[in-house]
């Protein structure tokens, strides 16, 4: 299997298939038994938790299906992490982060922290985060299995309108064939195994979008 | 990560759990002040010592004493060698190194009179160039000049020595005022005994010519030492041996038997250079056959003792250091567990294993240094309080002790406090900081 730069790239299963963990060994966060990863020349599962360290603070962003913000942290303070682990002084981090938070239309509650806001807010806070350090690729694990269906749609337009923006590989996990349907392509797994691979069109893609 | 990020992120983090983070910090507070403050106890003890041992003279001298006087010595009276403190010995004393300067000490019972008040005195000659070297203060007047003849100074008691024999029942009583003056230019010293008692002379014999008088002046008197410099006179070395030499004559008529060699000295003073120094001059004055004897002898033996007295103190803080750092360790571990999805998270978003690690060990230091910190103000609160309820008994125990107290924090002992506690944080953090490091980042997040 092979996904491109840029691509939008949906896991298709029911729970227990295996997809999360797919996810998970392209992350580095678990270790191949066999097979490899190759990720822009990288081998991951040859790299020690320092590299894959470093490797996921360049280029891997993180969308959790249950947020996961840190809950003594304000929304800015969340979505500058990323630029805080790299080194980023506090004034610069903040103001990339302001501008995130300003593009995912969260403007006023830049200060909030998250239990003080509702669970799209918070994982538009999420997005916000993945996106702030513009890496290469994002994952983005059952990224809208807590919310309802208005809200998740909001939500996967947010996501796909940022990874067009810098042409980053956006690689979502789902169960959901809904949102399977905004990928470019879906891979469809059941019980650990690929069953197909489905490209789709782009223009095609557009269309739906738009709709 | 930059290092203010990680220091404000762990100081966050125990902020958020108060009470935890008090108690535990609590416990450091006990542990470093029980230390603290124990040892200062020892510290004071140490110090006391020294000050007392200080108000009996200089550590830097070291007497000798021929050993051909004394049989006490065991070594020299084997060695059978009798070693004379002439000239000779004095240069060979200078040789050894270490050794700052040599003062000889030649010592004369004598009696003198100013005015009507006569007294016994003991006179010594030594070399006026090295008085200060020997820690002669002047009090009033001027100290010795090397060309100075037949001029004397005083310790600052001896004045309280005279008396007018006319006067029977005068002996100068316990005033404060010395009842002569002695820097005066009119005086009379002299060897003969019974000079100014005229009752004792019909007594003699008829040919008793008495040694003749000799006439000095006083330029003055020494700044009280509490040693036996307050109840010396002092002349120039030169000038005393020849007053001696002078006197020998009627003392060989008188059938006065008068052994001593003249170039021969009572004994020596040796200054060295540091204290550190003055075990081994004193071993080598003993090779050489003199006795040699210094306060650093006595001192060393109480500070041994003081050391015995500390260590067992300081042992018993550590203890509560010890439960302190159990208490550092077990909160940091609680801690970690309740954080096991946020440092996984922050372990997925690509901090570095190293920042996680300093994250913990930063807020397990913390609290080391705060603790340290407070325990250290709450340490000279106690040594304040002991101090002031203490100097009483103190007071009674005659100068040990009196001026320092019984509780003194150095700042030495404070500095170390300080870094102690840090690291005593810094060690009980450690092994949790590695458990946070090294979680797996999946696991962590799964955590629901």
């Amino acid at each position: 299997m092979e996904i491109k730069q840029g691509e939008v790239c949906c896991f298709l299963g029911t729970s227990g298939s295996g997809k999360s963990t797919l996810l998970n060994l392209m992350a580095g966060l678990e270790k191949p038994t066999k097979g490899t990863i190759k990720i822009n020349g990288h081998f991951i599962q040859k790299m020690t938790e320092k590299q894959l360290a470093k490797f996921r603070q360049k280029y891997v962003g993180f969308i959790f299906q249950s947020y996961n913000l840190l809950p003594a942290l304000t929304a800015v303070e969340n979505v500058s992490l990323p630029l805080t682990f790299r080194g980023i002084g506090k004034s610069k981090r903040e103001e990339i982060s302001k501008k995130m938070l300003e593009a995912v239309g969260l403007k006023k509650y830049i200060t909030h922290k998250p239990t003080q806001m509702s669970g799209g807010q918070q994982q538009r806070v999420g997005i916000a985060r993945a996106f702030v350090s513009y890496p290469p690729i994002v994952f983005a694990d059952e990224p809208t299995g807590n919310l309802d269906s208005k809200t998740t749609h909001e939500v996967m337009g947010l996501m796909l309108e940022m990874a067009k923006e810098h042409n980053e590989t956006l690689i979502i996990v789902t169960h959901d064939k809904s949102i399977a349907q905004y990928a470019d392509k879906i891979v469809y797994i059941l019980d650990g195994d690929i069953q197909k691979i489905e490209e789709k069109n782009k223009e095609e893609n557009y269309e739906k979008e738009g709709n | 990560m930059n290092s203010i990020d990680l220091f404000k992120m762990a100081f966050h983090n125990l902020w958020r759990k108060k009470t935890r983070t008090f108690l535990t910090v609590l416990g450091v507070i006990i542990g470093t002040s029980s230390i603290v403050v124990m040892l200062s106890l020892g510290i004071a003890m140490d110090q006391s010592f020294q000050e007392y041992i200080d108000s009996m003279g200089n550590l830097n001298i070291i007497e000798v004493n021929s050993s051909g006087r004394y049989y006490m010595d065991e070594q020299a009276s084997k060695n059978q060698k009798e070693m004379k403190l002439n000239d000779d010995a004095v240069s060979k004393i200078k040789a050894i190194p270490g050794v700052k300067a040599v003062m000889p000490i030649k010592r004369a019972s004598m009696k003198m009179a100013v005015g009507k008040m006569i007294g016994y005195v003991s006179v010594i000659g030594i070399h006026p160039e090295i008085m200060e070297e020997f820690d002669f203060k002047i009090d009033r007047g001027r100290l010795l000049l090397p060309t100075d003849k037949e001029v004397m100074i005083f310790g600052s008691q001896v004045a309280f020595d005279f008396t007018n024999p006319r006067l029977r029942n005068d002996y100068g009583g316990f005033s404060d005022k010395p009842p002569v003056d002695l820097i005066s230019n009119k005086m009379i010293l002299t060897s003969d005994m019974d000079y100014g008692e005229r009752r004792s002379n019909s007594e003699r014999d008829k040919d008793y010519k008495p040694p003749k008088p000799h006439e000095v002046k006083g330029v003055g008197i020494l700044l009280e030492s509490n040693s036996d410099k307050d109840w010396n006179a002092y002349m120039n070395m030169s000038t005393l041996k020849k007053i001696l030499k002078e006197d020998e004559k009627f003392d060989r008529q008188n059938n006065r038997k008068r052994n001593k060699d003249e170039n021969e000295y009572g004994n020596l003073k040796v200054k060295v250079e540091n204290i550190e120094k003055v075990e081994k001059v004193q071993e080598q004055l003993r090779e050489m056959g003199f006795q040699a004897f210094s306060l650093t002898d006595m001192l060393k033996s109480m500070k041994e003792q003081s050391r015995k007295t500390q260590a067992i103190l300081g042992g018993i803080g550590a203890v509560s250091l010890l439960v302190a750092a159990i208490g550092i360790t077990n909160t940091m571990i609680m801690s970690i567990y309740e954080r096991t999805r946020e440092i996984g998270v922050m372990k997925v978003l690509g901090a570095d294993l190293p920042d996680i690690k300093k994250l913990f060990l930063i807020e397990a230091a913390m609290i080391g240094f705060v603790g340290g910190i407070c325990g250290l103000l709450f340490s000279y609160l106690v040594s304040y309080g002991l101090n002031k309820i203490g100097g009483g008994f103190m007071g009674g125990m005659g100068g040990m002790g009196g001026e320092i107290g019984i509780s003194v924090i150095t700042p030495m002992l404070s500095g170390s406090a300080l870094i102690f506690s840090t690291v005593v944080g810094i060690v009980s953090g450690y092994l949790p900081a590695r458990r946070a490091m090294n979680l797996s980042a999946l696991e962590a997040i799964k955590t629901e």
